[in-house]
């Protein structure tokens, strides 16, 4: 209980050193002491106000919201799913959401507006399609179905965006941005138009929790305790699905995240109790995009680059490490 | 009848307090003349943008044609835009994608006008959620150059300066396409490393050449961007009697990529590589409008076409 407690804790320390480094660096130096006078409601108006206001503050509660949202997302198929490799790009969403971006970059680069919601609806529609193959007939809900639903989807969906790419290349600039994953300075407009989403996953995972530490158990136990294992596993995917499209639609393709940040949790906290897991995940997936903006926005600063190769340079040495004393 | 009498009777007085009333009405309609007329002024000084980033190398020269310095340019990361040399002391907004320039970069500099283009739809979006107005006046064709500079001229309070300009650029123009008689064809290809697009007609490259007198060849490609990925097998069943590589990427590997296309073997059969008429144009002038558009039509008919007279 102590070691879960110092990893919570340190995640939490972890989050806040990010979230104040999202605040405080950027392409124009604005002094700590006015970031704080800002962000109080006592600053100067003027170009920082603005700044950090409608630029920085938006950006880092994007990158916790989705850091937090892919972390679950992760936690919660990897459990559903009894698979140490789930992610949401086993129930096709990243696969989707890809699609849905790529085909508005390419066919409608004038409405470039609708990029966050064609993200969401394809992302949404590549899950559907997985539930709806691996839901019906015989073995329904059966984790290999599921799983091999989803990596059909995925596959299908990607060369989707492949072939967009290979018929439109000089768009190719355009895309790679969302294909390597990277939040931009859009104000609060992606939040207001995905926040129901988010919502919605997280309610699902808040009622999921139990339920998934009972699952854990195997299915046979778990319905001999009263649970019903195909449901969960159904509302574990839908959640997942929500948070997951959403995320995508902010940010684009951050597969990386929901695969490694539990895994790094579980390690971290010697448990696989979703009681633990789940926000552990929610804070380390939080702090990790954070963190790895800030470097994506300051390392060639003023040019921006896709935060999502700077999250695997900053996990992927605490996974390895890890992986190393728990194996 | 009383009533009617006593009205016959007020007449000439009334008559007469009109024409005392007739100067102060005269003069209070002069000065609110006057104050609508201040006022207009006043709104028009205050929607003249002072503070202006020119995200494009049209924009921007033709901002300095139009005696406007703006406060900052863009340049595309690697990029090799053609400046005016008044440019030189502005500040650079390095441009990169999504969103162009740098957001928090681009607020430090107070600007009250944004001219951008399409191609940062997605940060165009963005500065205007700040409050910063954004105005994209990009010519797609040879022709635009004329309605996009009296637009940009307009939009910088400078109308005059742009008749004038544009008076001069058509005098250009017209001293640029005299005495066309030969039309050879051309195929204008863009060299993405060692892939090549052609610039259709309806691309800025394509439309110049035309206009050169060129009879421009795309192996009946069309697309909206005015660019496509084309065959070498495309490009010699055309058979094209010139052939001009713009060749497009880092700065570092343009020389690179010219020799490639200038020997590429795959086009060994075509008249234009049996005639030693396949050219390189390194300058951006095909691939970027600008407003010099008279010079540079002069320019593709004296180097690659061979039409100029004398």
């Amino acid at each position: 209980m102590t070691r879960r407690l110092i990893v919570l804790a340190t995640l939490v320390a972890l989050l806040i050193a990010a979230a104040i480094a999202e605040l405080a660096l950027g392409a124009v130096k604005v002094p700590p002491g006015e970031v704080l006078d800002i962000l109080f409601g006592s600053g100067k108006a003027g170009p920082n106000h603005q700044i950090v206001e409608s630029l920085r503050l938006p950006r880092t509660v994007e990158a916790l919201v989705v850091g937090a949202a892919l972390g679950v997302a992760g936690a919660i198929l990897q459990g559903a799913l009894a698979n140490p490799l789930a992610s949401p790009d086993v129930i096709g969403v990243t696969g989707g959401s890809g699609f849905g971006a790529i085909l508005i970059i390419v066919l409608f680069p004038e409405k470039i507006a609708l990029l966050p919601i064609g993200a969401l609806f394809f992302g949404l529609l590549a899950a559907a399609l997985v539930f709806a193959f691996a839901w019906t007939g015989r073995n329904r809900g059966a984790i290999a179905k599921v799983v091999l639903a989803g990596i059909a989807m995925l596959s299908l969906f990607t060369a989707g965006t492949t072939g967009l790419l290979a018929a439109f290349p000089e768009k190719a600039p355009s895309a790679i941005f969302f294909l390597a994953g990277g939040l931009t300075s859009s104000g609060w407009e992606n939040l207001e138009t995905t926040w129901p989403y988010f919502l919605v996953g997280a309610i699902l995972v808040a009622f999921l929790i139990r339920p998934l530490d009972r699952l854990a158990l195997g299915d046979d136990v778990a319905a001999s305790l009263g649970s019903r294992p195909q449901l969960i596993r159904l509302g574990a995917a839908v959640a997942a699905a929500f948070l997951a499209a959403a995320s995508a639609a902010i940010a684009g393709l951050l597969a990386f995240l929901g695969l490694v940040v539990p895994h790094v949790v579980r390690m971290a906290g010697k448990t696989s109790s979703q009681t633990f897991v789940v926000p552990a995940s929610a804070l380390g997936g939080a702090a990790l995009l954070a963190g790895a903006d800030t470097l994506a926005r300051t390392v060639r600063s003023p040019v921006e680059l896709p935060v999502g190769p700077f999250m695997v340079i900053l996990g992927v040495p605490v996974f390895l490490w890890l992986l190393r004393r728990a194996l | 009848m009383v009533a009617t009498k006593q009205a016959h009777e007020n007449e000439p007085r009334r008559g007469a307090g009109s024409w005392r009333r007739t100067p102060r009405v005269a003069v209070s309609l002069s000065l609110l003349a006057v104050a609508l007329l201040l006022w207009a002024a006043a709104s028009a000084s205050a929607a003249t943008p002072k503070r202006i980033v020119a995200l494009t190398p049209f924009a921007a020269n033709t901002l300095v044609k139009l005696g406007v310095q703006p406060v900052a340019i863009g340049q595309t990361i690697g990029g090799n835009e053609r400046f005016a040399p008044q440019l030189k002391s502005v500040k650079v907004l390095p441009l990169s994608h999504p969103n162009g320039p740098n957001l928090e970069q681009l607020v430090s500099l107070r600007p009250d006008l944004v001219l951008s283009t399409r191609t940062w739809a997605k940060g165009n979006q963005a500065i205007q959620s700040l409050g910063i107005r954004v105005e994209t006046r990009e010519p797609v064709r040879v022709n635009g150059v004329i309605s996009k500079t009296l637009a940009l001229g307009s939009l910088v309070g400078k109308l005059p300066e742009a008749k004038a300009l544009v008076a001069k650029m058509k005098e250009e123009l017209g001293k640029a396409r005299k005495a066309i008689t030969k039309r050879p064809s051309v195929m204008v290809i863009l060299g993405v490393g060692q892939s090549p697009f052609t610039f259709l007609p309806n691309s800025w490259g394509g439309d110049l050449v035309r206009k050169a007198g060129a009879d421009v060849l795309a192996g009946g490609l069309t697309s909206g961007s005015g660019f496509q990925r084309i065959s070498d097998e495309v490009v010699v069943a055309e058979d094209p009697e010139i052939l001009i590589v713009v060749p497009h990427g880092d700065p570092d590997d343009i020389p690179a990529i010219a020799k490639y296309f200038q020997n590429d073997p795959a086009w060994g059969s075509t008249t234009a590589a049996k005639e030693g008429q396949i050219y390189i144009s390194a300058d951006n002038s095909l691939l970027q409008a600008g407003p010099e558009v008279g010079r540079t039509i002069e320019e593709v008919r004296k180097k690659y076409l061979h039409n100029w007279p004398g």
